[in-house]
């Protein structure tokens, strides 16, 4: 397995994709932050409370480039090809897809922390200079673990995506649209968005919150955000399964 | 190493993998739908041969190959390689070479960088890759993204992908194409070192005369069964034919059929006989005073068993010359009877 791994974490390392996909996950990260933080500054100036567990956790706007990174992993396989001397030299479907989901589990873990640094780098040079009292209580420090674990599982979940369509262009249209739109609408749809919790975005949304959901309507089944845990690990298992038996188990003709 | 199967009845089997290099095809089977690219295929490539996998297109080459290795599962029947189906090959790519394909290269990824990550994959260091380039001639292309190299490149770089592991057995499916003239003399240096090893190789080509000269057997396949299978010997015995000129050859034609040698009467009067090599029938001109422009030994050529075996496969317009005369045969008069 340590032979797949850093097999697989050559093939993202050979290629730029990472790079651009860090550079994206650092640019929403600091523009995302620079928002919290003046509306933070805004919030203390008009004496209102800042919310400082919102601005300490705005690196979950890093999840896209992690999904899409995810997606490439083994949509370019296929796109390429390479899955054919992918597997000849790992037979084994099953401990190929394992390899993946470390490797690409390495290279989450290492977004992950940049894009926190550059959350606190950002919101501490801005509220500092603006002289509003930096505080690291208010459940920070549970929430800079929560958006560790999410981003790790989004990049985890791109994969699973990938793994169930194999079409490069259909994965990434299918995981931007979702997470991107398709998520948000679904929390306004009569009806639909009572389960919207239970579903990826909603879970993910819920998991990485302080608990307190604002903007939802009241017939939203509300659940907590170790559920949404649970559920975002449940949604990652059942895609990466669902991939490795419909899709990555069929033929390579 | 031995792997333990669970088998049918429950019970527990051990399949042992031998380091022969013995490739056993047995009753491969391989259904789209109702159309059946494989058929009921069975053959053995023996160890340290080279053995040639041909066929015309759609035949089912590809196809049996990719089942070989994994990638395709049959419908029913086996493929194995040292004993073992290829998924239960401990180190498979220290055990088996495979190019299936000339385009399987990453684009933004170097020649070296590709080789490279397979060599991570194999546990195999990563000098090994700079190695083989070398030995396929692309030491000077190493560092090149495989986007800009030509098809004989691209070839050439699927090849140093199967020495990778230095495995004893090698299968590759149309190495040749896309190939320059220069790319395919080096293609039959390459077999020849290959052979020179005692390497098993298993190579599907269309460049037959390039498979007469490197491969020991052949395994002739037509939609999707097998029609021919054996040594370069077994596969050319009776298949020579003498070509016989001379302004009056009827003398001979009576000899030669009443000698049990059989063959026919070309339009411009000279004989073809079916015949392994040319004594007997310059004896038999000699004796009835026959007088010969031209006595030639047609060798056996895999080409024409080739054509004769799939034919029909390639079948298209009619590109005789209008007004041809058939052929017409002899043969011993006594045989009739």
């Amino acid at each position: 397995m340590i032979n797949l791994i850093r097999s697989e974490v050559l093939k993202i390392r050979s290629t730029q994709v990472w790079i651009w996909m860090l550079v994206l996950a650092v640019v929403f990260t600091g523009l995302i932050t620079l928002g919290a933080s003046a509306d933070a500054v805004r919030r203390y100036e008009s004496g209102q409370p800042v919310v400082y567990y919102d601005l300490f956790t705005t690196s979950t706007s890093a999840s896209f480039a992690l999904m899409i990174l995810g997606i490439l992993g083994l949509t370019t396989e296929f796109r390429h090809q390479t899955i054919t001397p992918t597997l000849l030299a790992t037979p084994n479907r099953w401990k190929l897809l394992a390899g993946k989901i470390a490797s690409y589990g390495v290279f989450s873990i290492i977004y992950s922390i940049v894009c926190i640094a550059v959350n606190f780098t950002v919101a501490i040079i801005w509220l500092s200079a603006k002289n509003v009292p930096l505080e690291y209580g208010h459940g920070v420090a549970g929430g800079v673990v929560k958006v560790f674990i999410s981003l790790v599982l989004l990049g985890i979940f791109g994969l699973g995506v990938g793994a169930l369509i194999r079409n490069q262009a259909a994965a990434m249209v299918l995981g931007i649209v979702y997470f991107g739109i398709l998520n948000f609408l679904l929390a306004g749809i009569p009806f639909i968005r009572k389960v919207w919790m239970f579903e990826p975005g909603g879970a993910f949304a819920v998991f990485t919150s302080n608990g307190q959901m604002t903007g939802l309507s009241s017939d939203v089944y509300v659940i907590t955000p170790m559920a949404g845990l649970a559920i975002l690990i449940g949604w990652c298992v059942l895609i990466l399964g669902l991939g490795a038996v419909l899709s990555l188990n069929r033929d390579i003709s | 190493m031995t792997m333990i199967h669970q088998t049918g009845d429950g019970g527990v089997s051990a399949v042992v993998e031998r380091p022969d290099g013995r490739i056993v095809i047995d009753n491969l089977t391989k259904a789209f739908g109702r159309q059946r690219a494989v058929d009921s295929l069975s053959f053995t490539v023996e160890p340290g041969s080279v053995t040639g996998f041909l066929g015309p297109n759609g035949a089912g080459k590809t196809t049996t190959l990719r089942m070989l290795l994994g990638l395709i599962a049959a419908t029913s029947g086996t493929a194995t390689i040292n004993g073992v189906a290829y998924h239960s090959l401990a180190r498979p790519l220290q055990t088996v070479g495979a190019a299936l394909e000339a385009s399987s290269f990453h684009p933004a990824h170097t020649g070296l960088q590709h080789l490279r990550i397979y060599c991570a994959a194999a546990g195999l260091p990563a000098r090994r890759a700079d190695e083989v380039l070398d030995l396929v001639g692309l030491t000077a292309a190493a560092k090149k993204k495989t986007k800009g190299y030509s098809m004989g490149m691209r070839q050439r770089l699927g090849l140093a992908g199967t020495l990778l592991g230095d495995p004893k057995v090698l299968i590759l499916d149309e190495p040749a194409n896309g190939l320059d003239p220069e790319g395919i003399r080096w293609l039959r240096g390459f077999f020849r070192h290959l052979a020179g090893e005692g390497r098993t190789v298993l190579v599907s080509s269309h460049q037959l005369a390039e498979i007469q000269e490197v491969a020991d057997r052949a395994v002739i396949l037509n939609q999707g069964k097998l029609v021919r299978a054996g040594t370069m010997d077994e596969l050319s015995a009776g298949t020579s034919t003498a070509v016989v000129r001379g302004p009056d050859l009827a003398p001979l034609q009576l000899a030669l059929a009443e000698a049990g040698l059989s063959g026919t009467t070309e339009a411009d009067g000279s004989l073809r006989v079916r015949a392994d090599e040319l004594t007997q029938i310059g004896h038999l001109a000699f004796v009835y005073g026959v007088e010969l422009h031209e006595l030639t030994l047609e060798e056996f050529d895999l080409e024409q068993l080739f054509f004769t075996l799939t034919e029909g496969a390639h079948r298209g317009a009619d590109l005789s010359v209008p007004g041809r005369t058939p052929s017409m045969t002899f043969q011993d008069p006594g045989a009739a009877r």
